[in-house]
């Protein structure tokens, strides 16, 4: 399937159409296209693979990884079963290549510095008493410390740890009997030591030689690490150590048995929360406020929106869908309050419930969900513009450079007559606007058919304009309605790359490069061969050189993501 | 009122920190160690607003003493002699080469220093901030040698503005060119960071204990630290640089712990909340607080992040405060944007008119104080860097003269922020990429 368009309309595009069609522009301020690596090489393939991928793959470079936000309080729930979430206080993480995960831009400030400080006392003066599972001995009570000890710093830095580690650990029991405290006192601070360690605060991988470029596979632990903070936010668990101190991670046959074990767990819900809720933008559901006059809405429905996507996006994660069926799924899940919102027969209770929606095609696919069609819109009116560069920067991971100054946004209407295409017409007036808006606006006007809060409509509510849902994909590609447009989105050559790409992004925590064109092949291409589930995206990620390998870098370079 | 008077001890404390900073940080020019002029404190704050003011109802009309309040400057009239409008300064430093202007001109607001086009943490190169300088001479004084605030955390989706760093449109407070100060936006969080650790039954002994304890952690960790950074390759040790800064902070607030505690009122501890009238209100309450017992005397607070599309429904607004400010010179977004805008200045002189009610001596607050008010542009249709909306309040002890409007003529922010420092002790005589000495006329 890939074969048959290695570079297709799109390539061209990305790399230059935006400025091929503002070449008779007069303006000299072109926008730069922003070309994002292509996931395919530029030369035609021959029919047995492409000549460039012919060497080993390039596992790139993985920075030293703070835990962000999520993955904190998940590690502490798992570690110390904490629920406060005491991250959630934490300062705001950061986020590139559209994740918080991205280990370059996670940084580590003084106040964060502090509250991991404050969160690890609160943590452990809670959780001591459970974890105070022998008696130490008065005579000698090192025996007890060494075990609790050996145990806790085992689980909190996700690997084994040396008697000379526990030695360290277990001078705080002299600390603190020096200044009249007990083993108590002595073992709370040993255990805010391991909190505070940069062995649990950062998720470390060693190179034999951090100078040389040479991949070389990780520890098991390492990557234990890997798999279980990109499938569930959080530490390993006991079965992914043992797996892992056995040292038969590596074995693809183990791993993929550990995928599969790992996707059915509850855990996995962390891949919808924060893979998905990123990937799709609907964690800014949260923030959306709809013009209360125009589209109705409140929290109730707000809820049903987010537990549909998130109920579907994990049907394809546990399922036998293949991916692609994401754009135009047959069914979807609602209550019968969302169900009313989108015009459907209500399920009869307030349930969130899997319903057919062979008979309502219109609503078929991820297009057709509340959440994404309301995070991409304005609080007063639909936007055209930002729902064709979700499309497209999204599904299909091309991204048109952002505006020219001075001409960002679009006042309300002087005329509340105007419909909305004839208010984009004013993109096309103008050069500077139109070489980007050809590509972008087009798209949108497929999902006019939905407003705001994605309900369905015939007719523009302010303006009363009738929908016009007919547009175009760049290229000149006609669609006549939303329908046909999910069709040509759901038959596109480029979507499974796409998806892999922010796969990668977000399981390696690092912004893909040029460098990744090759893997990302080889994964889309080894996951067709089951069927191009999601789980066959994941698990021939995870077995591909980029997750299980990685390398150092020759002192003095500064590689960037190509982006 | 704490007594300012300092011991020798906590005297050495505070130059053995300044020499502790980071290698980064020791590379930038010597700041003059901040000789700290009178017996009273003198403060310095800011108050950031985001995507620009509608400058037609911003500017006031006449000037010198002879002037009067503008639309949007009318919640100010209770202060009126209390503040000084600036005009016609420009903030060139501000500027990016092509788009992405609400993230540059928030990561260079209070550094004047251009700051590098990146998406990547690797890349990211802004200046170190005047109320960092500031923070950085006046730390021996006080526990807290600055506080960051403000409403917006960010939200976790998409580009903060054409591919600058979010870093750079969260954070105007930077105390090097790498270190963005992350900010605080719970006002319960606030509340427990400027009042924790303080125990006052606590006897001279368990303050000792503690310190001992914590200090003990600290070492622990940093062993870990520097065992591993052996290990590690260049970019995976420039990460952990950032935890050793961190853990060198850490060990600075431990060594604080016997300071003095605060011998004013506390009050009740905020609630958590979310609406942001309620948060504004908060944050400003907690300012004052921190500097009414002289836990800081330097604070930021952003009102929004850069760009911020923030719906002010109470203001029976329907559209984002972004999408407003590209008014496209249509009268229903000027009319929304004088809402915002006039909703702004009375939070700002909500925070002025508290400052005034702390009576300090034969002054106020306020007097000793400078409060610098500011947005990343000026108009937000335009993008505009020159003719910024900047308004002064307070007297710096003296420092300057308010009750006036004075006209400049595109001189840099830089200088006014030289002034700023001047007043606070701090002798610097260049400051950003174009400050070149101190504004003139900033008193009569």
């Amino acid at each position: 399937m890939s074969k048959q368009s290695p570079h297709g309309w799109r390539k061209v595009l990305a790399g230059s159409a935006c400025v091929l069609l503002l070449a008779g522009c007069p303006s000299n301020e072109l926008p730069k296209a922003k070309v994002l690596p292509p996931t395919q090489p530029q030369t035609e393939p021959p029919e047995s693979g492409n000549p460039a991928c012919q060497g080993p793959r390039d596992p790139g470079r993985v920075t030293l990884h703070r835990l962000n936000r999520a993955e904190y309080d998940n590690t502490v729930r798992d570690l110390l079963g904490d629920t406060t979430r005491p991250a959630r206080d934490f300062p705001a993480d950061d986020h590139g290549y559209g994740f918080d995960n991205n280990a370059d831009v996670l940084s580590l400030g003084p106040l964060l510095m502090e509250k991991y400080s404050a969160a690890a006392e609160k943590l452990v003066e809670a959780a001591w008493p459970r974890m105070r599972t022998c008696s130490p001995d008065p005579a000698d009570p090192r025996p007890c410390a060494r075990l609790i000890l050996e145990r806790f710093a085992r689980r909190a830095w996700r690997r084994p740890v040396t008697p000379a580690e526990v030695d360290r650990l277990l001078a705080f029991l002299p600390l603190a009997r020096a200044r009249g405290d007990g083993f108590d006192a002595g073992m709370k601070l040993a255990l805010r030591a391991v909190l505070l360690s940069p062995h649990f605060l950062y998720r470390v991988e060693l190179d034999p030689d951090p100078a040389s470029p040479a991949p070389h596979p990780l520890n098991d632990h390492e990557l234990a690490s890997r798999l279980s903070y990109f499938l569930w936010s959080t530490l390993p668990d006991e079965a992914l150590l043992a797996a892992a101190d056995a040292g038969t991670l590596h074995d693809p046959g183990e791993l993929e048995r550990q995928v599969h074990r790992m996707l059915a767990d509850p855990k996995a819900e962390a891949l919808v929360d924060n893979f998905a809720g990123q990937w799709l933008y609907t964690r800014a559901l949260d923030s959306f406020h709809p013009d209360p006059l125009l589209y109705p809405f409140d929290d109730s429905l707000r809820e049903a929106m987010r537990q549909e996507t998130r109920l579907v996006f994990r049907e394809f994660l546990l399922g036998e869908h293949p991916v692609r069926n994401l754009l135009d799924a047959d069914f979807t899940y609602v209550d019968d309050r969302l169900a009313r919102h989108y015009s459907l027969p209500p399920p009869g209770t307030r349930q969130m419930t899997r319903v057919s929606l062979s008979e309502h095609p219109e609503r078929a696919g991820l297009l057709g969900q509340g959440s994404i069609l309301a995070v991409t819109s304005h609080p007063d009116r639909t936007s055209p513009v930002k729902r064709g560069l979700w499309v497209l920067e999204q599904l299909l991971c091309k991204a048109p450079p952002p505006p020219p100054p001075n001409v960002e946004g679009l006042p309300p209407p002087v005329d509340p007559r105007m419909g909305i295409k004839q208010r984009m017409a004013q993109h096309s007036s103008d050069p500077s606007c139109s070489g980007c808006h050809s590509m972008m606006d087009p798209i949108g006007y497929g999902l006019e058919n939905f407003n705001p809060v994605g309900a369905w409509r015939q007719k523009e509510e302010v303006s009363g304009a009738p929908v016009d849902p007919s547009g175009e994909l760049p290229g000149g590609l006609h669609f006549k309605d939303g329908v046909e447009l999910r069709a040509l989105l759901e038959s596109d050559p480029e979507l499974e790359h796409c998806i892999a790409r922010h796969l990668l992004a977000y399981g390696l925590g690092r912004g893909p490069t040029s460098a990744d064109a090759c893997t990302l092949e080889d994964v889309a291409s080894k996951a067709g061969a089951h069927g191009s589930k999601l789980s066959d995206l994941i698990l021939s990620l995870i077995q591909s050189e980029a997750f299980t390998h990685r390398r150092g870098e020759a002192e003095g370079t500064n590689e960037e993501g190509s982006r | 009122m704490k007594n300012p008077k300092l011991s020798r001890r906590t005297l050495l404390r505070g130059l053995g920190a300044l020499m502790a900073l980071p290698v980064l940080e020791q590379m930038e020019p010597p700041v003059a160690r901040a000789a700290q002029p009178g017996a009273t404190p003198r403060r310095l704050a800011v108050f950031y607003v985001p995507c620009g003011l509608f400058m037609p109802n911003f500017t006031p009309g006449g000037s010198g003493r002879n002037w009067t309040l503008s639309p949007t400057l009318q919640p100010l009239a209770p202060v009126k002699n209390d503040v000084l409008v600036l005009s016609g300064l420009s903030h060139e430093p501000g500027r990016p080469d092509e788009f992405g202007h609400h993230a540059a001109g928030t990561g260079a607001f209070l550094s004047c220093v251009k700051v590098v086009k990146t998406d990547s943490q690797d890349g990211i190169r802004a200046g170190v901030s005047m109320d960092q300088l500031a923070a950085r001479a006046l730390r021996p004084y006080t526990r807290l040698p600055s506080l960051e605030l403000g409403n917006d955390g960010g939200d976790g989706t998409g580009a903060c503005d054409a591919h600058f760093s979010c870093a750079y449109a969260r954070n105007i407070s930077w105390a090097g060119p790498t270190s963005p100060r992350a900010k605080e936006t719970n006002p319960r969080a606030v509340f427990d960071r400027l009042f924790s650790g303080f125990d006052p039954d606590a006897t001279r002994a368990q303050i000792e204990k503690r310190k001992a304890y914590e200090q003990s952690i600290l070492d622990f960790v940093n062993e870990d630290a520097r065992a591993l950074q052996q290990r590690l390759g260049t970019r995976d040790r420039r990460k952990l640089d950032e935890y050793f800064t961190s853990v060198r902070e850490l060990e600075l607030r431990v060594a604080a712990l016997d300071q003095q505690g605060p011998t004013c009122s506390k009050g009740p501890r905020p609630e958590r909340t979310e609406d942001v009238r309620e948060k504004t209100k908060v944050m400003c309450d907690l300012m004052v607080l921190a500097f009414q017992c002289d836990l800081t005397r330097v604070a930021t607070f952003m009102l929004g992040n850069a760009r911020s599309d923030r719906v002010y429904d109470f203001l029976g607004l329907t559209s984002g405060h972004h999408t407003y400010s590209h008014h496209q010179h249509q009268p229903e977004n000027h009319a929304a944007l004088a809402k915002i805008d006039r909703w702004e200045m009375e939070q700002f002189s909500y925070l002025l008119q508290r400052m005034k009610s702390v009576q300090e001596g034969n002054a106020t607050l306020l007097d000793n104080s400078l409060v610098y008010f500011g947005s990343e542009v000026a108009d937000g249709n335009s993008h505009g860097h020159t003719d910024m909306p900047v308004v002064l309040a307070g007297r710096g002890g003296g420092a300057v003269t308010p009750g006036r409007h004075v006209r400049y003529g595109g001189e840099p922010i830089a200088n006014l922020f030289i002034s700023l420092l001047h007043s606070v002790g701090v002798e610097v005589s260049r400051f950003g990429d174009d400050g070149t000495g101190p504004l003139a006329r900033l008193k009569e």
